[in-house]
């Protein structure tokens, strides 16, 4: 079968190939799959959509010599330097750029085709006409891309006088001359990505799609890729670096706790059992134990930041089976308070880190989930535990002195606190000795209180510290009241024998911290692959 | 519980002499035995009696139209309020909150029993409602603090606490 054809390139910049137009008796072929070619017979080409070999109109598209047709993985580098996204502006205004990009959409309209290349959290609208650097067979091949593709564009960088309101870059188009298909994505894409970025009440209004948390948590590689995940998950690194820089400075030194562990650290019930050679092990609920034996250890102030892992049957909104753990542990020299204002005041770098530098990021996320800016005060508000019963009991709610607070009413009184003192962050100090862990300090002054302290963003609390005990026979007599199993503890009520310093610390959630402090409702949304009694993949 | 408010509106009204109620019916309708005539059944009927007997008929409105608008609340309060289901109560106090979104009272410019009896019968409901729920029927809320706070009308309620600033911002209902 001889086909015309033109050769139109003999030496692809790509791939060093022939770029070859052909004339088709076939048409296109409709079942647009991935671009190979095959050498059929020895003067003709053709190309085979994937598993459908029909000869078809080629546009513009690069022969490569390689044993299955795709793309070489790798190659000498080109001459071309690929331009970020981010830096199409109006100072690029006229310059021929290169630019790798995902297909976000592509809207052909008969001579022209409209595109949206997306990179991270930054898109550019794009332009492919007929003219003379395009032919028709390249527009449709353009509008043809399935979307989500990898490509790469040589195109003119052109200011515009109208801000293209729907991308980031708002003050630049570009005007495509070459486009190549790099890595193409099936047809069928799980879920829509301009669907996954949709506002909830936007949708409702206009009767849009949005995609529920459920099919984004499935398809998460996909759900990852939209502008509000990107920006989300580059706060979250944010809050991570800014925690240990803030520590580091500060003279902590940053520890690895084991995670498979012995006995259970806070109880039995919540923990996850493995099996470990010819006995049982557990996954660590917290690297509580382990911090303290180093302040024991004469490390002073400790910090890590390591997965937790708590089985817990809780299917709520803010609980993870496993999530990642940043926690302090610091010995202090006469009260325990030094420690708190410690941790508040690391607690208000990160929030200013994060107010200073990521505040694209919060803004990409306030468009689909808009929410109050956070706020705090500068130094943290510190309330007791009976001034806040105080204040709820002053809103009509009816608690007993040494009660724990329920998750409403530490809501409720998130709101008081706010209306009160405008902030979103603050330190709840003493409270009652009932309602804490054994290895808690009890208040010299009050028996019925301890040294402890809850910290708060938003009304849901975040951080759980306290001052430990660190006298052995104290230590033994608070366990016995509690009714635990001395024998399951004994490592660690022995690590106090030999001097231990006065000593305290909290661990904070890195999801919960990114979801309260963007005022997100799920923490799901701040863990990258999370993990809940009902969701174990991916 | 409408003995206990039927003595209650004696005290408010300043009645000295506390009269004897006996129920009637499964759903304790009191029922007032009076010396010269037919017994006085019903706690609206009652009500309205006491009020002449005290001599503050204003209590019952003033114009023929506030008289109206009195007894279309004393009436909403047997037939729609007392024993109502716990959808309806969304639906009331949605009615509620509506209408008195531009008054003071629920009768006219004035004190009348419409709002008493609307108090007593509406107290449960409130008492139970949580903040942010209140703030969300904020004009129910605000004439329920200002009836309850009216000289001699709480007697055998509970106070109700109503906060004096808004704790949740008026976008997150």
């Amino acid at each position: 079968m001889n086909l015309q054809c033109v050769v139109l390139q003999s030496d692809c910049n790509n791939c060093g190939g022939i770029l070859i137009q052909y004339e088709s008796a076939a048409g296109l072929c409709p079942s647009a799959g991935t671009v190979l070619w095959r050498r059929l017979r020895n003067s003709v080409y053709g190309c085979s959509w994937r598993r459908c070999s029909c000869l078809f109109v080629c546009l513009s598209v690069c022969v490569a010599f390689c044993s299955n047709g795709v793309e070489p993985s790798s190659r000498p580098a080109a001459d071309r330097t690929l331009v970020r996204v981010q830096e199409l502006t109006p100072h690029r205004g006229g310059q021929l750029v290169w630019v790798r990009a995902r297909i976000h959409t592509s809207r052909a309209k008969g001579k022209q085709c409209f595109l949206v290349l997306r990179q991270q959290q930054f898109n550019v609208q794009a332009l492919v006409a007929v003219g003379d650097r395009a032919s028709k067979q390249m527009v449709k091949f353009a509008a043809n891309i399935t979307k989500e593709s990898i490509v790469d564009v040589e195109a003119v960088v052109q200011t515009v006088e109208q801000k293209i309101e729907s991308c980031s870059q708002q003050d630049v188009e570009l005007h495509i001359e070459r486009i190549f298909v790099i890595s193409q994505a099936e047809p069928r894409l799980p879920l829509q990505l301009e669907d996954a970025v949709r506002p909830e009440t936007e949708g409702e209004e206009e009767g849009r799609a949005t995609v529920n948390q459920d099919t984004k948590l499935d398809n998460r590689v996909i759900d990852l890729r939209t502008t509000t995940s990107q920006a989300i998950f580059r706060l979250q690194s944010g809050v991570c670096q800014l925690f240990r820089d803030t520590l580091i400075n500060k003279g902590f030194v940053e520890i690895q706790t084991p995670k498979i562990i012995s006995a259970a650290s806070e109880g039995g019930a919540n923990v996850f059992t493995v099996s470990y050679f010819k006995t049982s092990a557990y996954l660590a609920q917290s690297p509580q134990l382990y911090k303290q034996m180093c302040i024991c250890a004469d490390f002073d102030k400790v910090f890590c930041v390591g997965p937790v892992f708590r089985a817990e049957d809780s299917n709520t909104h803010r609980h993870l089976t496993e999530f990642v753990g940043l926690d302090i542990e610091m010995a202090f020299n006469y009260h325990y308070h030094e420690v708190i204002d410690s941790i508040t005041d690391t607690m208000v770098q990160i929030f200013k880190g994060l107010r200073d530098h990521f505040q694209t990021e919060i803004q990409t996320v306030g468009k689909q989930y808009p929410s109050e800016p956070f706020k705090f005060l500068e130094p943290t508000l510190r309330l007791e535990y009976r001034e806040a019963v105080a204040m709820l009991r002053a809103a009509g709610v009816e608690m007993g002195d040494e009660e724990d607070l329920s998750t409403p009413n530490e809501k409720l009184l998130g709101r008081l606190v706010k209306e009160k003192y405008d902030t979103d962050f603050y330190v709840l100090d003493k409270y009652p000795l009932a309602v804490r862990p054994f290895y808690t300090m009890p208040d010299p002054n009050n028996p019925k209180y301890s040294n402890s302290y809850d910290m708060f963003m938003r009304g849901e609390e975040i951080l759980s510290g306290a001052q430990r005990v660190h006298d052995a026979q104290l230590l033994t007599e608070r366990a016995l009241h509690h009714g635990i199993d001395l024998e399951k503890i004994k490592a660690y009520i022995d690590s106090f024998r030999y001097g231990a310093p006065p000593h305290a610390g909290g661990g904070i959630g890195l999801e919960r911290v990114t979801m309260l402090y963007l005022g997100l409702h799920n923490v799901r949304q701040t863990s990258m692959f999370p993990r809940d009694p009902k969701r174990l993949t991916p | 519980m409408a003995l206990k408010e039927l003595s209650s509106l004696e005290k408010c009204l300043g009645l000295k002499k506390p009269n004897k109620y006996s129920t009637q019916g499964e759903r304790k309708v009191p029922v007032l035995q009076n010396n010269n005539g037919p017994a006085l059944v019903g706690l609206v009927t009652i009500a309205s009696h006491l009020v002449h007997e005290a001599k503050r008929t204003e209590l019952l409105g003033n114009s023929a139209e506030q008289r109206a608008v009195v007894q279309q609340w004393l009436e909403y309060r047997i037939t729609r309020l007392d024993n109502c289901s716990k959808e309806e109560v969304k639906v009331i106090l949605k009615e509620l909150n509506q209408y008195l979104e531009d008054k003071v009272y629920l009768a006219g410019n004035s004190f009348t029993l419409a709002d008493t009896l609307m108090y007593y019968g509406i107290h449960h409901i409130i008492m139970n409602l949580a903040v942010q729920e209140k703030e969300k029927f904020l004009n129910v809320t605000r004439w329920f603090d200002h009836i309850q706070h009216y000289p001699g009308v709480r007697h055998h309620l509970a106070p109700v606490v109503v906060l004096r600033n808004r704790v949740y911002p008026s976008g997150q209902h």
